[in-house]
């Protein structure tokens, strides 16, 4: 009976590390070998190349206009995020009517699947259509149709703006669980040394809350980083690459000029830098729960 | 105006003021969805915002002219048959988490860490290879595996949050009265978890329902395709798109899950943030 006890905890977790392990490390297994290897158009390996495919990727000037793309795609959209979701939660921590309406609606961008909302995006930035343009037309903000989706310099920032406005429900949740768990007596013993509203929130929110900031920085910048079809379904990284990421260029890459050698060793370079912020986070959240 | 419920008044008009442009911001996607679903195909390229009139026979129209029933089943199948997978590997697996302590429970804690993070994006390639090998191209039971698997961390960590609050004496009681390890879990352990095991499903499901690069890359033809590729497909690649069937369709598949998502949200934060936010 002991020994099994033993092994219990093992048995339990194998069905489990088998289908994950199955999911990722084999992948991984293929991603490194097609990595190193000469792959025709098909996808079909042809022996080993050492840093080939490598070389080729560092060479391409696409794959550095797609890098700092996504350095402006990340920066943007978590940078944005924060900077909408904090005032945001500090409103709605407050006592107000109806903020349960408020709050649901916030919560409602999260709520729709990221192609769907891209697909409704895609729709109404069109240039003759679009409801966009008559809704901007009417409110006075323009004069005449904008062609959203035509231009890099319009639609990139369109895309960040979507990207921001489906982030913000998720960071406004966790920061809306921060402020619940900074303890009201503190606020009390301010207002009894009569701290004004600026000091309250310089001295005791913020510093309270930054845990929480960290930890929405760094899970945001993962899913930032890796996020695929906001920009896939509006332009499919066109016109002429001019909305191209990381990830859209590596899907090009594998899936439709058929340089698959090239895309999977970039996917490993995207693992290694995911895996790198992992740790990251890791060291918040750890951090954090000692404290 | 003074007193307490002027003050009150006046602060909630500041803060909806405040809120206002992010309000509108969040509402513009499903209000230009929903009214371009109900405007008569005649209307539906004119700016206006309004239909002259509602076109509520769209919604049948799309049905038969997009696949949608196709579609609609080939979803419910992959979010229902991975989530079930995703939770018979993750029950135990949360349970010995929660209730063992033994070698190398750092080491599971964060290769499943890993994976959670790891987004299907950067594994697509080797993923493909991986069922052009298994020979399970275009089939939607690749979709099952690989949903199911890649929702095990996040399940494993929703649950595990919830196990710990059951009380061990419940199951320790039970072993006194007689019962042996795996009843105690049956019969007095699994009940008090339902709930837990319910929302989490709900989760699963929703993921496996909303996931776009995996099927996009597997799926090829319409009788495989799920609810997000049809619906792109009916817009990626035309020179027209029917926007109004496009919009039908996107709010059939949408609204339902929305519902459903909008009042469980506040869950969800436990299995994302990996226990680290309350």
């Amino acid at each position: 009976m002991r020994r099994y006890d033993a092994i219990l905890p093992y048995l339990l977790l194998a069905p489990g590390l088998f289908l994950a392990a199955m999911i990722i490390l084999m992948p991984l297994w293929q991603l490194s070998v097609l990595s190193f290897s000469d792959v025709n158009r098909f996808g079909v390996p042809r022996g080993l190349t050492g840093w080939d495919n490598y070389a080729r990727i560092f060479a391409d000037p696409d794959f550095y206009r797609a890098f700092w793309r996504t350095v402006v795609w990340t920066v943007g959209i978590v940078g944005g995020t924060i900077l909408v979701a904090f005032p945001v939660a500090l409103i709605l921590n407050e006592d107000f009517a109806g903020r349960g309406v408020a709050r649901v609606i916030v919560m409602l961008p999260w709520a729709m699947s990221l192609t769907m909302m891209a697909i409704v995006w895609r729709w109404a930035l069109s240039g003759e259509s679009g409801m966009l343009n008559s809704a901007l037309i009417w409110a006075g903000v323009i004069e005449r149709n904008v062609q959203w989706l035509a231009h890099g310099q319009t639609a990139f920032p369109m895309q960040i703006m979507i990207g921001i406005l489906v982030s913000v429900p998720f960071t406004v949740t966790i920061f809306l669980g921060g402020l619940a768990s900074i303890p009201d007596d503190l606020y009390e013993a301010a207002r009894l040394e009569s701290a004004s509203a600026w000091q309250c929130f310089a001295e005791l929110t913020w510093p309270l809350m930054r845990p929480f900031v960290n930890i929405a920085v760094v899970l945001n910048t993962i899913y930032v980083f890796n996020s695929f079809p906001i920009i896939w379904v509006t332009t499919q990284g066109g016109p002429a690459n001019s909305t191209d990421i990381l990830v859209t260029y590596l899907y090009r890459l594998g899936f439709r000029i058929g340089r698959m050698g090239e895309a999977a060793a970039l996917s490993l370079l995207m693992f290694l830098f995911l895996l790198a912020l992992t740790a990251v986070y890791v060291a918040l959240a750890t951090r954090k729960g000692r404290a | 105006m003074s007193g307490p419920g002027a003050r009150r008044l006046r602060k909630s008009a500041l803060c909806w003021l405040a809120l206002s442009p992010l309000l509108v911001l969040c509402l513009f996607p499903y209000a230009v969805m929903f009214i371009t679903a109900i405007k008569p195909a005649s209307e539906v390229l004119r700016p206006t915002w309004w239909p002259s009139e509602p076109a509520w026979h769209n919604i049948v129209d799309m049905w038969n002219a997009t696949g949608f029933g196709v579609a609609l089943f080939n979803s419910v199948k992959v979010a229902v048959l991975s989530t079930a997978v995703a939770l018979a590997v993750s029950v135990p697996f949360a349970y010995a988490l929660d209730r063992f302590r033994f070698t190398g429970e750092g080491a599971v804690r964060q290769f499943l860490l890993v994976t959670q993070m790891l987004s299907p994006i950067v594994l697509v390639i080797g993923l493909f290879r991986l069922i052009v090998w298994l020979g399970l191209v275009d089939t939607t039971w690749s979709l099952v595996a690989i949903y199911g698997a890649f929702n095990i961390a996040f399940t494993v960590w929703m649950l595990q949050s919830y196990f710990a609050t059951i009380p061990r004496e419940l199951e320790e009681a039970a072993w006194i009265e007689g019962a042996s390890r795996a009843r105690a879990v049956a019969q007095v352990f699994l009940p008090l978890a339902l709930p837990a095991m319910t929302v989490t499903a709900i989760f699963g499901f929703i993921n496996a329902w909303n996931e776009f690069v995996i099927a996009l890359t597997i799926l090829r033809s319409d009788s495989s395709h799920t609810l997000p590729i049809r619906i792109f497909s009916l817009v990626a690649g035309r020179y027209t798109v029917e926007w109004h069937h496009v919009m039908s369709a996107a709010l059939v598949a949408t609204v339902p899950v929305a519902i459903v998502f909008s009042w469980l949200q506040r869950y969800l934060v436990r299995g994302m943030s990996v226990g680290a936010v309350k």
